[in-house]
């Protein structure tokens, strides 16, 4: 029992027999129809139609949609090459650490987003102004990371090297570099939800092209079928990058519990 | 008289008691003695009212016992359940807060209570600033402050060491001279029981039942003598003789095998 | 983190590059001054920002938004977290489908937020109170669920009745993990707010900035940039002042 029905009723624990993923399922076939019978706003039944009928009709929206993916898999690569090399000077020396790493987190804890109109004065409307901002926001937890991956060692480990005879360029090697890619991939999953954040964010901004005018224009029209469509095929978008991600990070750090 | 009854025979997904009768007279110490995973935890809590037995009932005092009764049982329970967002007199307040006693009195019996086990220095302080052994001396007196007149008391003294647990041992003998309170005490440690109680109950692997029962005849309070004597060796031995097959079986059972 | 006066030296040396080099730029006119205004420019805009009561009208809009979406959130999440736990096998639906959700950037659903709520700041409350009603709701399921079980029976020993429990008890050992979840709370309020003002909206600082930009007027973007950035910098060390000294209690 949780702690808190201990705490009220003494009885023994209810005998479950019904298991918790089917009724996950049926509460999603209720709200469903429920949605589908009462509520006027989008119903579910028009929201597949426009799925097909507009949003993947339309070359344009196709575009649109393929190109913020393209956007937001440049934004992260150079996230992860830059954020990689710049995680690994800061971190080299507890000096470099100690002093530069302050100003990264001060920057971290800036909201990005009132840059926005900065980044497009900068860059334009186009791609690029979007890539540069997924970037700005992916690169600091990689950042992060790795230089939080080359700190923390569990110096257990560090003295059990030195024990076996490692000199120190070996014990970098062998017990610091590997830890640290462990840290640094588990902030990839993080990185690729701020890049996500920044890239949506900038197309959502610029709303003369991409798929910023298609959901201004829907939403300012109060078209509600077509946005539903299209922000879900986005969240499915981001979802499956997630879990791209997210398979990655397993796959390479199995060794961990 | 406090005749306490169980005949508990608690099941849960698991079988963790079968079939367990049980009388307790008042003003004993009694000891439950088993193999770790035995049920004796767990039967404490039943005797106490805060688990209900899939069958069977406890009675004090030949009334039914159906939730915890703050009045007449205490719990002392193993690692401190001291609450750390309150200091040391916060958590004796708040332990007679639900049972309307006057300010006066508990800050008297908390000031006492301190007193027995060492700590009134500590009176302000908080838990974390404390040693755990420290801890586990304010619980017990949080425990003897209640003023109940039954204590049940789970492996107490399992976080201390030997030297404190033999100290408080006795102290815990000298209570029970002096106030005649009833304890049912949990232990592993085979001479923890002899030394103190009046009676062991010891109990069988998992599903537990109660195997045997030893008293033994030494007034209470009980002198670090009597553990010098020949007979507690003896009663020593008898306990272990009787418990050796099951805490083979509890270690087997533990390592993956499964009892029939 | 403790710097030594090394440290601190070289941040200062950023610090000062970093203001040289913008002013440099600006007397050698090497990038635009559409992109990067003269220093001086930005120093001026900003003095004069601050004078104007369309600045405090704005920044008013746009407080009382963020508070608004923050009250909600805490009120919506610490409710919802609270209820959750009250049973296991809701626990075990529900904690599961939150945090699910949770993954989906929210972002992706402002759209909507503005079909339902319009342009005005009503969105913005909504959107803010959605985004920061998570890691509240989380945070309060995780306080009251993993306190332990021997407080509970302790209390229940001592013959306490629920509402003891909850205030003696859970609420008290929930607290500091709740507490984190309004912090972070409290800053995505802050930042989606901002946000959302920034994308679509009629008034507040973000309109204002999206606004300068779209004016072609660098200077006083800049100026509410610094505005914003002050006010970040100020929370977030009121923040991290409050923390440490409620730790060293």
């Amino acid at each position: 029992m949780t702690a808190v029905e201990t705490a009220i009723r003494p009885r023994p624990p209810f005998r479950w027999t019904v298991s918790v993923g089917w009724t996950r399922a049926l509460i999603v076939a209720c709200l469903l129809v429920a949605w589908e019978g009462w509520l006027s706003i989008a119903r579910p039944s028009a929201i597949v139609q426009a799925l097909f009928g507009t949003v993947f009709a339309d070359p344009q929206i196709r575009a649109a949609i393929g190109l913020a993916l393209t956007e937001v898999v440049s934004a992260y690569a150079l996230a992860i090459a830059v954020g990689l090399a710049l995680g690994l000077g800061i971190g080299a020396s507890n000096f470099s650490r100690r002093s530069l790493f302050p100003i990264i987190l001060l920057l971290y804890a800036i909201p990005q987003v009132i840059l926005l109109p900065l980044f497009t004065l900068g860059f334009g409307i186009g791609p690029a102004a979007k890539i540069a901002f997924g970037f700005s926001h992916g690169v600091f937890p990689i950042i992060v990371n790795v230089v939080a991956g080359m700190q923390n060692v569990n110096p257990l480990y560090l003295r059990a090297a030195q024990a076996m005879g490692a000199s120190r360029s070996d014990i970098v090697r062998d017990v610091v570099f590997p830890h640290m890619v462990g840290s640094f991939f588990a902030g990839l999953r993080l990185a690729m939800t701020m890049t996500l954040l920044g890239v949506i964010l900038a197309e959502l901004y610029v709303s003369t092209a991409g798929v910023g005018y298609f959901t201004k224009l829907f939403a300012e029209t109060y078209d509600p079928a077509p946005l539903f469509a299209l922000i879900g095929t986005l969240a499915l978008m981001a979802i499956g990058l997630n879990e791209l991600v997210r398979g990655i990070e397993r796959r390479f750090t199995r060794w961990k519990s | 008289m406090t005749h306490r009854f169980s005949a508990g025979d608690a099941a849960r997904s698991v079988l963790a008691l079968d079939k367990v009768s049980l009388d307790v007279r008042q003003g004993e110490f009694l000891t439950l003695l088993g193999p770790s995973g035995c049920g004796k935890s767990t039967l404490l809590n039943i005797i106490g009212g805060l688990i209900e037995p899939s069958e069977g009932a406890v009675f004090v005092q030949d009334k039914a016992v159906r939730g915890p009764l703050p009045d007449k049982i205490a719990f002392v329970f193993q690692e401190s359940t001291l609450f750390p967002w309150y200091t040391v007199v916060e958590n004796f307040g708040i332990a007679f807060k639900y049972r309307g006693v006057a300010r006066a009195e508990w800050q008297d019996r908390t000031a006492a209570a301190l007193k027995s086990v060492g700590m009134h220095a500590f009176i302000d302080h908080y838990p974390n600033q404390l040693s755990i052994g420290m801890r586990q001396r304010v619980n017990l007196a949080r425990g003897i402050a209640s003023g109940t007149e039954i204590l049940l008391m789970d492996e107490p003294f399992a976080a201390l060491d030997e030297q404190t647990r033999m100290v408080l041992g006795e102290d815990l003998s000298v209570l029970l001279a002096e106030t005649g309170k009833t304890i049912v005490f949990v232990t592993h440690s085979l001479a923890e029981a002899v030394f103190l109680s009046d009676r062991i109950a010891l109990m069988t692997a998992r599903p537990g039942r109660i195997k045997k029962t030893i008293a033994i005849e030494e007034a209470h309070p009980r002198l670090p003598a009597f553990m010098l004597e020949p007979r507690f060796s003896e009663l020593r031995n008898q306990c272990y003789a009787a418990l050796h097959d099951e805490i083979r079986e509890a270690m087997a059972v533990e390592s993956g095998g499964a009892r029939t | 983190m403790k710097s030594t006066a090394g440290a601190r030296a070289v941040q200062l040396v950023f610090v000062t590059a970093f203001l040289g080099l913008w002013y440099v730029i600006g007397r050698t006119g090497a990038v635009s001054t559409l992109f990067v205004p003269r220093m001086e420019a930005v120093a001026a805009a900003f003095e004069s920002l601050v004078q104007t009561d369309q600045f405090w009208a704005a920044a008013r809009v746009t407080l009382s938004t963020i508070m608004q979406a923050y009250l909600i959130a805490i009120v919506l999440g610490v409710a919802a977290g609270y209820l959750v736990t009250r049973s296991r096998f809701l626990t075990r639906l529900l904690e599961p489908v939150i945090s699910g959700l949770f993954a989906i950037p929210i972002t992706l659903l402002f759209p909507l937020f503005i079909l339902l709520f319009g342009i005005g700041p009503a969105s913005k409350v909504a959107y803010g109170a959605a985004y920061a009603f998570f890691p509240i709701a989380l945070n309060t399921i995780a306080g009251f669920a993993n306190v332990d079980r021997r407080y509970l029976d302790a209390a229940r020993s001592m013959g306490f009745p629920p509402s003891g429990v909850f205030r003696h008890v859970l609420l008290p050992a929930a607290f500091p993990v709740i507490l984190t979840g309004l912090r972070i709370g409290f800053f995505i309020c802050f930042a989606s707010v901002l946000g959302g003002e920034t994308i679509s909206s009629l008034a507040g600082v973000g309109r204002n900035i999206a606004l300068a930009a779209e004016l072609m007027e660098p200077a006083r973007m800049y100026s509410w940039i610094v505005v914003v950035i002050i006010a970040a910098l100020l929370l977030n060390a009121l923040v991290s002042a409050v923390e440490n000294r409620m730790r060293r209690e």
